[in-house]
């Protein structure tokens, strides 16, 4: 986020996009609701009606993967009506005048034929956005699981810097990560082309090589999908901590297929997954509450973690299994590590934006990155006065419309888009062993929207196949005018009726992220 | 011997007491002769905001737990249910405290014979939230400085770390939306006179704490730590007595005025509550924090109700808790502290367990019945 997420609360327009914050982020609801109170229009952005949707002041029910068409027209009656913020754009920015040219043939009409949302709602969003003195852009998977996933998050950028919304309290643009510690991994250069500090492999690699004394592969490495399709082949042994691509990668058959080809895989959990049970080699992990060290959240507060109890039988910290590797495969002398402050004494050292951080000065609160040294107060809001590029100043990249990977056809009619209910977490591996939670809800369901079943004869809670061409589940319907008509949408939790058997793994071309929000399937009754 | 002035005889405790330490004589005096298993109270965390519980075996450890927490909101009657329904403990009460135990107690979840209820006079406390901000904004001192917070004459004082310290009326602080909790702006019960002491400054001379014997088993606990020396009492005068109902009697009617603006003027509309209703997200943080609902199958999570999906049919889920809950609802604010989404709960609460107080007479957390309600089903 650029924002911290407290302030979130003072902003007069809240655009949330491809994010159902309700259920998925709650706690940041919680300051969307607060923002309300005090006036605050909201505008949602979803192929679904979902919760959040219904907090909206104006809803834009869209079409899965039609994003930069739909922020195009709205930039397009931005700058029309004269919406722009000058100023910033031309002390702060760069490439404004070729956007320009670009979203010209974007009108509110051209716009509303791809993305099937009223041209009057589109100018309506533009202008609660564009008038408002501070308005703060809220995304998530909506936004990024496409295979124009980094064009998305661009026109969400575009948006924000043309009428000045960044850099100050209230604004920004601001994606809201899924797991605790996600932007905590990202930041420790848990990406297959960054050391710590995203800090380019190419590029640090002698530096890093100084630090750890030790030579250093400096290629790229491999993206999850990569890895996948490489295993078996260039790929012999695999191991795989805290993920479980059995239940949450697209085309689950296909990664199956792979896991399976594989020499040795080794899988690190605090619970036998559905990928575990692959693994020749399983490592028991220590959870959150049983380990030190620290998280960073999605607002980049660095936060420190107490262990509360001891971990359960065989079970160790992630560290300790990794400290033991080093020390089998001859490495001890360089994970000489007696703590996770030690370690954390390591990442301050090589990681510039945590160089002011020490275990001491977190304290309850935490501190934001960047934190360039220790008597620096942290950095709650990003780009106040100028940006991280050579000459200081944002850019602005005009984006085409592009269609996503799959689309609907006469066999496969229907648009699937995947996500989460409020209920489990990601793959339902420590969820789906909660009694509360089960209780609650334990099985898959597709949402329908009544005209589509009716086409179908499909009535709430028959039991349905849906597939795609990558494979087919057997799942119950659930009829709903919340889902948008031409499109259904499945929860990706229940592995045994995995809406990734069904999803398409073709990938951004930059960032390599699944296209999970679009594919096409087709419906029959069972 | 209803009131009186107590002091304590050790001077360790009074170097560190705000009044006569009474309270902490009392606790040393159950641990060291073994007639409590420990003693349950707060301990400050990480900072001032921050109350954690903690269960104390022997009196080497009071030093720990002694002294006030405005900014802790914590309510001891679950967690004594949950975790400590066999243990003998005293456990200092504030009214909320004291009148969570005391239902509790009625519903069979804890034995009064087993609690040493030290009740300790409120005039309310302030959620850590709140604290922080109105001291950042009113106060305009990095809430971080605070080393200690007192409430007193009405003013809500801070200590900080260079030696100062900074007083605000509380009055003030709550004209601008600051100040206590909302539930403790309402509450009518500052004397705890269902515990079996109930101790506080208002009234005492300097140095002494007064105290309101309040049960057969405060009478007997003062008598045995005055003949073990661990206190020394005295009669208060008549004017200390009068000046401490004075106090009580304002603060009442001031709680009347916020249940008036509260409850009546200011309540949310139905269109209003309509609008929180679609805000909840099932998390059950109200029901797992109110300190009446301890059923261990609950019927919000029974088949009839429509599961899987938020918001919760209003009817249905505060409804259930409503009719189970409100008729001896004692407004103490742990659902509302709880909600994520920030929906005004206790309002509602309290009006209805007003308004039934008004119908049937029962007062929830005073009265020694069950509410009229339950006690027709008992039967
Ligand atoms: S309903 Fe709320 S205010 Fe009433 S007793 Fe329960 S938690 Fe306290
Ligand atoms: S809502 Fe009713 S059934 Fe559920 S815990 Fe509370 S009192 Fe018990
Ligand atoms: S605490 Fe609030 S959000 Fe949670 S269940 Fe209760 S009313 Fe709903």
């Amino acid at each position: 986020m650029t924002n911290s997420i407290e302030d979130i609360e003072d902003a007069d327009c809240i655009l949330i996009i491809g994010s159902n914050t309700f259920e998925q982020h709650p706690l940041i609801a919680r300051r969307v609701v607060k923002a309300k109170d005090k006036g605050a229009k909201i505008i949602v952005i979803d192929p679904r009606k979902t919760m959040t949707a219904k907090q909206a002041d104006l809803y834009l029910q869209i079409v899965p993967g039609t994003n930069v068409a739909l922020i195009n027209a709205m930039m397009h009656v931005i700058i029309k009506e004269g919406l722009i913020d000058e100023e910033f754009i031309k002390n702060r920015t760069k490439g404004f005048e070729e956007l320009k040219k670009v979203v010209e043939k974007y009108t509110p009409e051209y716009a509303s034929k791809i993305c099937k949302v009223d041209k009057d709602l589109i100018v309506e969003a533009a202008r609660v956005y564009g008038s408002a003195k501070r308005a703060s852009i809220l995304y998530c998977m909506g936004v990024t699981q496409f295979t124009h996933g980094v064009d998305n998050v661009k026109s969400c950028c575009n948006l924000a810097l043309i009428t000045g919304n960044i850099g100050k309290r209230g604004t920004g643009v601001n994606p809201l990560r899924g797991q605790n510690n996600v932007q905590g991994a990202c930041d420790m250069g848990a990406l297959p082309d960054v050391f710590p500090g995203y800090q380019k492999v190419n590029v640090a690699y002698e530096k890093f090589e100084e630090i750890w004394g030790v030579e250093l592969n400096h290629e790229m490495g491999l993206t999850i999908p990569e890895m996948i399709k490489k295993a078996g082949k260039e790929i012999k042994f695999l191991y795989i901590m805290g993920e479980n691509p059995m239940v949450s990668d697209p085309d689950i058959k296909h990664v199956e297929k792979a896991l399976k080809s594989l020499d040795f895989l080794v899988v690190q959990d605090i619970f036998l997954t559905e990928t575990a049970e692959l693994a020749d080699i399983v490592l028991p992990a220590a959870c959150w509450a049983e380990k030190e060290g620290t998280f960073t959240n999605t607002e980049r507060r660095v936060q420190l973690i107490r262990k509360a109890v001891n971990p359960p039988g065989e079970a160790l910290e992630d560290w300790v299994i990794i400290k033991k590797l080093a020390e089998k495969l001859d490495y001890g002398d360089k994970f000489n590590y007696k703590s996770p402050k030690d370690i954390f004494e390591e990442i301050r050292k090589v990681t510039p934006q945590y160089a002011g951080i020490t275990y001491e000065r977190l304290g309850v609160d935490g501190i934001h990155w960047p934190c360039p040294n220790e008597t620096h107060p942290g950095t709650p809001i990003l780009h106040v006065e100028k940006f991280l590029t050579q000459d200081d100043l944002g850019r602005i990249f005009p984006i085409e419309y592009k269609n996503p990977a799959e689309l609907p056809d006469d066999e496969y009619p229907f648009i699937l888009t995947t996500g989460r209910i409020i209920f489990h977490y990601h793959t339902g591996t420590m969820t789906r062993r909660s009694k509360h939670m089960i209780n609650e809800i334990n099985d898959g369901f597709v949402e329908i929207n009544p005209k589509d079943a009716k086409k179908l004869g499909i009535k709430n809670n028959d039991l349905v196949k849906v597939s795609s061409r990558r494979g087919g589940v057997a799942v119950k319907a659930k009829i709903t005018e919340n889902i948008k008509e031409g499109v259904v949408f499945m929860p990706f939790h229940f592995a045994e009726t995995a809406a990734n058997l069904l999803t398409n793994p073709a990938i951004d071309p930059y960032c390599k992220i699944p296209e999970f929000k679009v594919c096409a399937v087709k419906i029959e009754k069972l | 011997m209803k009131y009186l002035l107590v002091k304590s005889t050790d001077s360790e405790i009074l170097k560190r007491a705000e009044c006569g330490g009474a309270v902490t004589s009392l606790f040393k005096y159950l641990l060291d002769k073994k007639l409590v298993d420990g003693v349950l109270a707060l301990k400050k965390g990480e900072d001032v905001y921050d109350g954690i519980p903690v269960f104390i075996t022997s009196s080497d450890e009071l030093p720990e737990v002694s002294g006030s927490l405005h900014c802790a909101t914590i309510n001891f009657g679950k967690i004594i249910g949950k975790y400590f329904a066999d243990k003998k403990i005293a456990v200092p009460t504030k009214p909320c405290d004291a009148m969570a135990i005391k239902e509790l107690a009625k519903l069979k979840q804890v034995n009064l014979d087993n609690i040493y209820m030290i009740g300790l006079n409120c005039g309310g406390t302030v959620s850590p939230i709140t604290a922080m901000k109105m001291i950042k904004l009113f106060y305009e001192v990095n809430p971080k400085d605070v080393i200690k917070e007192e409430i007193d004459k009405g003013k809500f004082i801070i200590f900080l770390k260079d030696g100062t310290e900074k007083a605000i009326k509380i009055d003030e602080l709550e004209e601008r939306g600051f100040g206590r909790r909302k539930n403790c702006q309402r509450c009518e019960v500052m004397i705890p006179r269902m515990a079996d002491i109930a101790c506080g400054n208002w009234g005492a001379e300097k140095g002494w704490t007064f105290v309101e014997v309040c049960s057969e088993k405060g009478r007997k606990l003062i008598e045995d730590a005055e003949k073990e020396g661990y206190i020394k009492i005295k009669e208060p005068s008549k004017k200390a007595i009068e000046i401490r109902e004075k106090i009580e009697n304002v603060m009442i009617k001031m709680a009347k005025k916020f249940q008036k603006k509260h409850l009546e003027e200011e309540y949310p509309s139905l269109e209003e509550w309509q609008k929180y209703w679609n805000r909840c997200i099932k998390c059950y943080g109200c029901r797992d924090n109110c300190p009446l609902c301890f059923c261990v199958e609950c019927k919000l999570e029974k088949d009839y109700m429509e599961k899987g999906k938020i918001p919760p049919n209003p009817i249905m889920f505060q409804g259930i808790r409503l009719s189970h809950v409100s008729p001896s609802c004692i407004n103490c604010g742990q659902c509302e502290d709880a909600c994520p989404m920030d929906i005004p709960l206790s309002y509602i609460f309290h009006r209805m367990q007003l308004r039934f107080r008004d119908t049937f007479g029962y007062i929830p957390g005073v009265d020694d019945s069950l509410p009229p309600l339950i006690s027709e089903l008992d039967k």
